[in-house]
């Protein structure tokens, strides 16, 4: 019923908004004056906001965002303004939680809604059904930079947390969607390089409605499993808002508390997300991820054919340097001896040396004594005296006759002189008392 | 729980042993005998490795919910 009026009341005003307004039922002035019309402020209200709604087509308006709250249950309130006027926004929930980030104040965005009346206020604003920040990936980039900046204060981005990986994983783990292009490219790689290896895959959605918490339990889940010796978890090439699970903190955090290595690999080569900031490696695509988990096996098969060789050569070298070792231990042995010997022998040599001359200054000064010593004895010697006239006379047996009394008479005696003996007999004697 | 190659020394293990085993007899740190050992052990190991790397059909599971695994149905395209 009210309805009916107040469309009725606004009757004409779209159509031809240039003619002369005409009050309904106008009565003419000279006439007594009739009780007005009447209208409460709900029908106003009610009847404005249907002519709002009706009559403006879904829109979008650029400005500027002006003081920003949430509400608890999770309705956005805002306003958008220029430098000459503003206009009331609301986002309800459904769509705030769409947005990777609530927008700053002062941020330029554009919303896309329709005008309405809030009846209770009698303010019109516009339900915004979608904001977006101006500038590509306006807010999904400052979403980005909150979290990592968040993750980065907690140290989760540090270069040092990145662990190496295993050189030669007996088992990888995937965690991707299993019909989605990233597993098959994975399969492919691994399949290629390293078909040894074991696969465990771990599927999940990778977008949508909750992508991230499931993707995050999936990661742990599979390392909870205890079997995988590194996991990749990524997804192929999409738009922004398809890889933006790989954004958000649930999966960042998965994959920090992952005890074996992660490999980040979501979509393209010029994506980077969250997800390839706080894991070990960051692969630019599956494929990559693929290629980086295992050692390549062709090149590993001709590394281990090289073994053997190498190890023949390593025992000829251990012999070979065995010997060598003995005949440098021999020398060594040679030559220490040789110092130890040497000194020994030296003084020995000196000490002859001393001796030999010692002995011959010795000899010398005999030699010299006895020269002096022979011309002592030469003054000293008999045959001197004798050879100045004296005789010796002697019994045969050699006995010296010295007195007249020892020559009785007839006795033989020699007689020595100068240059011989003489055999003489004494006579008698002749006692000469005066000598 | 059947990991059959649980008690087994893996590829890593096979090549870092191989790797000690070389420096060793590279160093020269081991009396004779003793190389003569780790020649043997290495030539085995060499044997071994090779013979993990010879498999040929990579081994995809899926892990299901509960920690059981099951092989994994890929797609084909």
């Amino acid at each position: 019923m009210a309805d009916d009026v107040s469309l009725d009341l606004f009757d004409g005003v779209d159509e031809d908004p240039a003619e002369e307004p005409t009050p309904p039922s106008a009565p003419p002035p000279e006439s007594p004056a009739p009780e007005p019309r009447v209208w409460s402020v709900s029908q106003v209200n009610r009847a404005v906001r249907t002519l709002l709604e009706g009559s403006v087509d879904a829109l979008w308006v650029g400005g500027e965002v002006g003081s920003w709250t949430r509400s608890r249950q999770g309705h956005c309130y805002f306003t958008l303004k220029d430098e000459k006027a503003q206009l009331r926004c609301v986002l309800w929930r459904t769509d705030a939680d769409k947005l990777p980030a609530d927008p700053e104040e002062g941020m330029k965005v554009r919303a896309f809604g329709s005008l309405t009346l809030y009846e209770a206020r009698g303010e019109y604003q516009m339900a915004v059904q979608r904001l977006e920040a101006e500038g590509a990936e306006g807010l999904w980039r400052l979403a980005f930079e909150k979290l990592r900046r968040r993750l980065e204060g907690e140290g989760l981005l540090d270069p040092g947390r990145k662990r190496p990986l295993p050189r030669y994983p007996e088992t990888v783990g995937v965690v991707t969607s299993p019909t989605g292009a990233a597993v098959r490219d994975i399969l492919s790689v691994l399949r290629r390089r390293a078909p040894w290896v074991r696969v465990l895959v771990r599927g999940t959605r990778v977008q949508g409605e909750g992508a991230a918490r499931e993707v995050a339990r999936a990661l742990d889940t599979l390392a909870a499993s205890g079997r995988c010796d590194v996991i990749i978890v990524g997804r192929g090439g999409g738009s922004v808002e398809d890889l933006w699970a790989f954004n958000e903190e649930p999966v960042a955090r998965a994959i920090a508390a992952c005890p074996v290595p992660v490999v980040s690999a979501v979509g393209h080569e010029v994506d980077v997300t969250i997800s390839d900031l706080v894991a070990d490696l960051r692969a630019p695509t599956p494929s990559a991820a693929g290629e980086a988990v295992v050692p390549d096996g062709a090149a590993l098969s001709r590394q281990l054919q090289a073994l053997p060789p190498r190890l023949a050569r390593g025992l000829r070298g251990t012999l070979q340097r065995r010997r060598s070792r003995v005949d440098e231990g021999m020398a060594r042995l040679r030559r220490v001896l040789e110092r130890r010997i040497a000194p020994p022998r030296q003084a020995v040599d000196l000490a002859m040396g001393r001796l030999e001359r010692g002995l011959a200054r010795a000899l010398d000064r005999k030699r010299v004594a006895l020269s002096a010593l022979a011309g002592r004895l030469q003054a000293l010697s008999p045959l001197a005296i004798l050879e100045r006239g004296y005789a010796v006379a002697r019994t045969p047996e050699g006995r010296l006759l010295r007195r007249v009394e020892d020559f009785t008479p007839g006795r033989s005696f020699h007689l020595r002189v100068m240059d011989g003996t003489v055999e003489a007999d004494a006579v008698g004697p002749h006692q000469e008392d005066a000598t | 729980m059947t990991d059959s190659q649980d008690e087994a020394p893996t590829l890593e293990g096979r090549l870092r042993r191989l790797e000690e085993i070389l420096s060793q007899l590279e160093a020269d740190e081991v009396d004779l005998e003793r190389a003569l050992g780790l020649f043997e052990e290495g030539v085995r190991l060499v044997r071994e490795a090779e013979g993990i790397l010879s498999a040929t059909e990579l081994k995809v599971e899926e892990l299901l919910s509960g920690g059981a695994t099951a092989p994994f149905a890929e797609e084909d395209e």
